[in-house]
Formats: C-alpha cells, sequence, structure tokens
C-alpha cells in the first residue's frame, strides 16, 4: 500500500539507471545507513540492548559486515563473471598475510642485493594486501580461460591448498614466529587508533559500504554486462566483441581484491591474531554458500546469504536457552548443524535462487499488494 | 590481425569477398570450394537443404570457423585468420540459429552488451560511476532506445529475457546485434519457428534494418517466400558446394536448385 511507485516519472535517463530508481528503497536505503552509522554507536554509547554489550558487535556485526564483504568478492567472480571458485580462504588469507608484512616491514634477503621496505601505515597496508591477492587471482584465474564449471573449481581448489601449506611452512610469512601464529599490528589510521568494539565496528562498516558502492557501478557498467554475458553464453559474447581474457581475469582480479580486503579486515579487526587455520577450505565453504544462498548474481544477496549462514547458528544457539529447556552444550551445538543445514536444504528447494530472488519476487508483490494483480 | 580499417565501401561496391574458401572438421567437408561476394548495401540470402554448410558460412565470415583454404576480403583487406573479436570490430554481426541471449540480463541489458565495443571508459571510471562515465552510459543508453523504439519492445526493457516468449527473444536478438552498428549483419535463420505475423513483423525490420541504416545484410533462411521476397540476390549451397547464384528469379529457376529441394529421379 505504502511501496507504490505511481507518479515517479524519470525525465533523464541518469536518473533512471540509479541503484534504487524508486524513491520508497532510497528512504529504507537512508534509514538503514543512518541506523548503521549512527544509530547503533549511539545505542552503543547509552548501553542500550541489543548494542549496549560488547557481544553483539563482536560476535555477529563485525563478522557478518567482514564476511559479507567476502561474499560480495565472490559473487563477483561466480554470480556475475559465472567462474566457481573454491579458493576464496586462500584470496583472503593472501590479502591478511601480506598486509601483515606490509604492515611490519618486508625484508627480502636474496643474497646479493637485500629488499627492503620499511613497515607501512595501516591503510596502505591493507590496500596494498589486496592488491596481493588481486595478482594471484590473475595467476590462478589463467586456467578459466582453458576449463569451466567443476574443474575450474577443481582447479581454484588447487590455490588453497597450495597457499595453507605456503602459510604454514613458509616462516617468511609468519616473521619467523615459533608458534605459527600472528598478532596484527595496531590499527592506526592516519592517527587514529581504532581499538574500541564500536571503532572496530565503524571500521569495517567504512569498509563494506564503499566497496559494497563500488562493486554496485561495476557490476551495472560495462565491465558487468561483459561479465554477465561471458556467464550466460561466452560464444555469443565473444562473437560480440567481448574479449573472454579481458572479461574473465578482470572478475578474477576484483574479485580477490575485495576478497584480500575482507581477509585483512578478518585478521585484523576481527580476529587480532590469528594461525593459517582461520583461512582454511572451510572458509571458502562458508563464503560460497553465503552466495549460493543470498543469490548468485546479486550485490544484495551477498548480505542476506552472510547474515543467515552467520547469525542463523547464533540465533538457534540461544533458543534453548532462552526457552529453559535443560539441553546440554554440545547437544545443542550439534543441533544447530542439523537444523541449519536442513534449512538450507529447504530453502534451495523452494527458491533455488537464494534470498536474493525472494527479495525482489516479494517487493513485486508487494506493489500491487492488495491486489493480486 | 587487426579488423580492416579501409577506405568506406560505396553503395554496390564489394564489401565481402569469399574465394574458393574449404572448411573440413576431420574427415569430413563442411564447406568446400565456395566462392561468391556480398555488395554494400544489399539483402545476401544463403540458401540450401539442412547440412548444406551455411551456418559454417557464417561461422566462416565472422572469424569463429578458420577455413583450410581460401580467401575472404572484408572491405578491400583479404585475412586469413581473424578472432571472433576482430570481425566485430570490424564491423560483422550476427544473430543465431537457437537465440543465443544473455539469459540472465535483461532486454535492456542485452542490448547495451552490444555496445562494449563502442564504450571507451575503463574500469576505474566505471567503478566510480561520476562524471565522463556516467555521461558515457547515458549516451549509450541514448542509443540503445533509439533502437528499442525501432524494433517497438518498449515495454519489455526491463524484462529478464527469459521470461520473454519466443518471437520478442528473437527480436532482442536482432537489437544486440543492430546495438553494435554493423556494417554487415549476419542473421542465422531469423524467422524460424515463428508464426505467419510474427515473420511478417521480423520481415519489416530487416527491410527497415537495411534501408534506415543502409545496414548490408547476410540471411540464411528456409521460408523461401521471405528469402524470394527479401533479398537482391541470393546464393545456394549443397553439401558444402555452390550451386547457384544470383537474383531470386534466376534461381527459382535454376534446374540444379529443384533437384537439391525436391531430388533427383534415379
Amino acid at each position: 500500500m505504502f511501496y507504490r511507485e505511481t507518479g515517479q516519472f524519470k525525465t533523464s535517463y541518469a536518473a533512471d539507471m540509479q541503484i534504487f530508481p524508486i524513491r520508497q528503497d532510497r528512504i529504507a536505503l537512508w534509514v538503514l545507513l543512518a541506523v548503521a552509522f549512527i544509530g547503533i554507536p549511539l545505542l552503543n554509547a547509552f548501553h542500550i540492548w541489543p548494542f549496549g554489550n560488547e557481544y553483539m558487535l563482536r560476535a555477529i556485526l563485525i563478522p557478518f559486515l567482514i564476511l559479507s564483504l567476502a561474499a560480495i568478492g565472490l559473487n563477483i567472480l561466480t554470480g556475475y563473471c559465472g567462474q566457481l571458485s573454491l579458493g576464496s580462504g586462500a584470496f583472503m588469507a593472501i590479502g591478511a598475510y601480506s598486509a601483515y608484512k606490509f604492515g611490519t616491514g618486508v625484508h627480502i634477503p636474496f643474497g646479493l642485493f637485500d629488499l627492503s621496505i620499511p613497515p607501512l601505515p595501516m591503510l596502505p597496508s591493507i590496500l596494498l594486501g589486496a592488491l596481493m591477492s588481486a595478482v594471484v587471482g590473475i595467476l590462478f584465474g589463467i586456467p578459466s580461460l582453458r576449463i569451466k564449471g567443476l574443474y575450474l573449481a577443481v582447479a581454484t581448489l588447487a590455490a588453497q591448498f597450495f597457499f595453507d601449506w605456503v602459510f604454514i611452512r613458509v616462516k617468511w610469512f609468519t616473521n619467523y614466529n615459533s608458534s605459527g601464529s600472528v598478532s596484527a599490528p595496531d590499527l592506526n589510521f592516519f592517527g587514529f587508533v581504532v581499538n574500541a568494539p564500536i571503532e572496530r565496528y565503524l571500521l569495517c562498516l567504512i569498509f563494506v559500504a564503499i566497496f559494497a558502492l563500488l562493486a554496485k557501478n561495476l557490476v551495472r557498467g560495462n565491465i558487468g554486462r561483459q561479465w554477465m554475458a561471458t556467464r550466460d553464453m561466452d560464444i555469443a559474447a565473444e562473437l560480440m566483441g567481448i574479449r573472454p581474457l579481458y572479461a574473465k581475469l578482470s572478475a578474477f582480479a576484483i574479485s580477490s581484491f575485495i576478497m584480500g580486503v575482507a581477509g585483512a579486515l578478518w585478521a585484523f579487526v576481527y580476529l587480532g591474531a590469528w594461525e593459517p587455520l582461520a583461512f582454511s577450505i572451510d572458509r571458502s565453504f562458508q563464503i560460497l554458500f553465503m552466495v549460493i544462498i543470498g543469490g548468485l548474481g546479486s550485490i544484495l544477496g551477498s548480505f542476506l546469504g552472510a547474515a543467515f549462514i552467520l547469525v542463523l547458528p547464533i540465533l538457534l544457539d540461544q533458543v534453548p536457552h532462552a526457552l529453559g529447556v535443560p539441553i546440554s552444550v554440545e547437544t545443542v551445538s550439534l543441533l544447530v548443524f542439523i537444523v541449519t543445514g536442513a534449512l538450507i536444504c529447504w530453502l534451495l528447494i523452494v527458491e533455488p535462487r537464494g534470498f536474493a530472488r525472494l527479495w525482489s519476487t516479494g517487493k513485486e508483490k508487494l506493489r500491487l499488494w492488495p491486489y493480486p494483480y | 590481425m587487426r579488423a580492416p580499417d579501409g577506405p568506406p565501401v560505396t553503395a554496390g561496391d564489394v564489401l565481402l569477398s569469399i574465394d574458393n574458401v574449404s572448411l573440413s572438421f576431420g574427415g569430413v567437408k563442411a564447406v568446400s570450394g565456395v566462392s561468391f561476394d556480398i555488395r554494400k548495401g544489399e539483402i545476401r540470402a544463403i540458401i540450401g537443404p539442412n547440412g548444406a554448410g551455411k551456418t559454417s558460412m557464417l561461422n566462416i565470415i565472422n572469424g569463429f570457423y578458420h577455413p583450410q583454404e581460401g580467401v575472404i576480403t572484408f572491405k578491400g583487406e583479404a585475412r586469413a585468420r581473424m578472432r571472433p573479436h576482430d570481425a566485430a570490430d570490424g564491423g560483422i554481426a550476427r544473430t543465431f540459429q537457437n537465440v543465443a541471449l544473455f539469459r540472465g540480463m535483461t532486454a535492456l541489458d542485452n542490448i547495451m552488451a552490444g555496445r562494449t565495443l563502442k564504450m571507451r571508459r575503463n574500469m576505474f571510471w566505471q567503478m566510480l560511476r561520476i562524471g565522463p562515465a556516467l555521461a558515457e552510459e547515458v549516451e549509450h543508453r541514448h542509443r540503445v532506445e533509439e533502437i528499442i523504439d525501432f524494433l517497438k519492445i518498449q515495454e519489455i526493457r526491463r524484462t529478464p529475457v527469459s521470461r520473454l516468449p519466443y518471437g520478442l527473444q528473437k527480436r532482442v536478438e536482432l537489437g544486440r546485434a543492430l546495438a553494435m552498428e554493423p556494417e554487415l549483419l549476419l542473421l542465422d535463420e531469423p524467422m524460424a519457428g515463428m508464426n505467419i505475423e510474427e515473420k511478417e513483423d521480423m520481415s519489416r525490420f530487416i527491410l527497415d534494418v537495411n534501408d534506415h541504416y543502409g545496414t548490408t545484410i547476410a540471411l540464411i533462411e528456409h521460408d523461401m517466400g521471405v528469402v524470394m521476397d527479401l533479398s537482391d540476390r541470393v546464393v545456394v549451397l549443397d553439401h558444402g558446394i555452390k550451386i547457384a547464384d544470383g537474383t531470386p528469379n534466376e534461381v527459382k529457376s535454376n534446374q540444379a536448385v529443384i533437384d537439391a529441394y525436391l531430388g533427383v529421379a534415379h
């Protein structure tokens, strides 16, 4: 009833091509951003439920934001360009370890000449780390020019296992720390040290907001159409002048860059100190599931999928406790696995295109409500 | 090899010529020793029974197949091997026998994708989508809207093409090829599986494209009524060999063509 676009006429193509052409959507977005940027910090400052304590920020919002960013990265590659990848964890790890090396100073002892880079500030470290991830992404994307689908997924799996091994075995990456675990340097952004959970949350929020906007611009621009054309009908795309080399490798590069940023944030902001296990194959699968359940080829879907996969188990965990059912913690965690798995199966049967499709169907229905058509 | 950027070809001159071209897949000869030309501004039909090598011929013209023998001269420049990308860059666009639209995209995005080669802003501008990048996007949207008006598909521009009926899909595919502003448009069975009204619509669009944009058209079609009405000249292939070439009337009365279509008494 309130969701009507009647009377909203566009007089320019620029207005017609904006991300949210319907006014109600734009209002909703601004409200959401206001809540995220102003509302939550205010609630936190005055210790008002549910954002008064650290738990909500630390255990839910921060990982949700970072994994959403990783899901956006994978969605560009798998959802938009159609290249199935199981190497997300590896690209995140490269982002994290490269950022760590840039942040603590790079020293490469070649026999004849030494290459030394002094420790860089935090922001350049993260971006350079992500750039390293993009370079490796391009390298591991080269097989995609010849192989497709599941075969490509296996090739990206090679990246996952190779970098798992590298970051465990090559001590140089962990600055020769005996335990193999690494602690993040201070999160110093232009002299401001990010420390409190609310500051960490805002830092992630800024990164995610900026990268989500840039990603959205890419996928609705010329390069995005090239990606989708390559995904949907690669031969027709090639006959129209789209170079498969450029389309696929640019998708690998952009996707790995974003996943690199997400990896650096995951390591520095969420974990603080981490081991290579933080970026294992489990992480790759987790992000792939987010993308599939959220909706392939949708930026919004990346957020919805991340929320579902990450938040649902946490909520389910609380249910027996809240109801006062006396079940042991181990049983609860097992039940959570079972229920989450069952929900994923059910969801994929009901709506194989994920939450993003549910959302758009819902919006179409809402436009006509209460009439059937 | 780069696309030829030769002098503009005026109407009536030869735009594309095919000399003694042969193509085989292993032991199967798809096309053997075929020569014909396409003149600027004409509608040229390629006909023949099933398996005659018509689609292979189109695939050779736009660089998807590389013939083992023969020379293809486009806009005065001979080429041996050419990538599909270069053919597209040189001004050859095509539609497909089985609709080859980008199924996950809307009709508008499909046609916008046809403008890829005309868009110059790099990824960083597109990422920011401000100033020149937005202006470029708007300018190309403008051109695409002209094509949408031309093909009368305004009301479906936001519809994902997978939801469109077959006839409209064919029309969107024509729009996507037109968005490339081609000099030579290759249509592979544009009217296959259509009813009579849809065929009439499509015929009108083909004539309009030829008339309005001056586009040279090479088309494969099985409906002889359509071929005879639309085309200026017809080339007939059978089993990969050219058996006739000429105006529709000449071809219609050619004994070899009649034999190929109706069979010969043994």
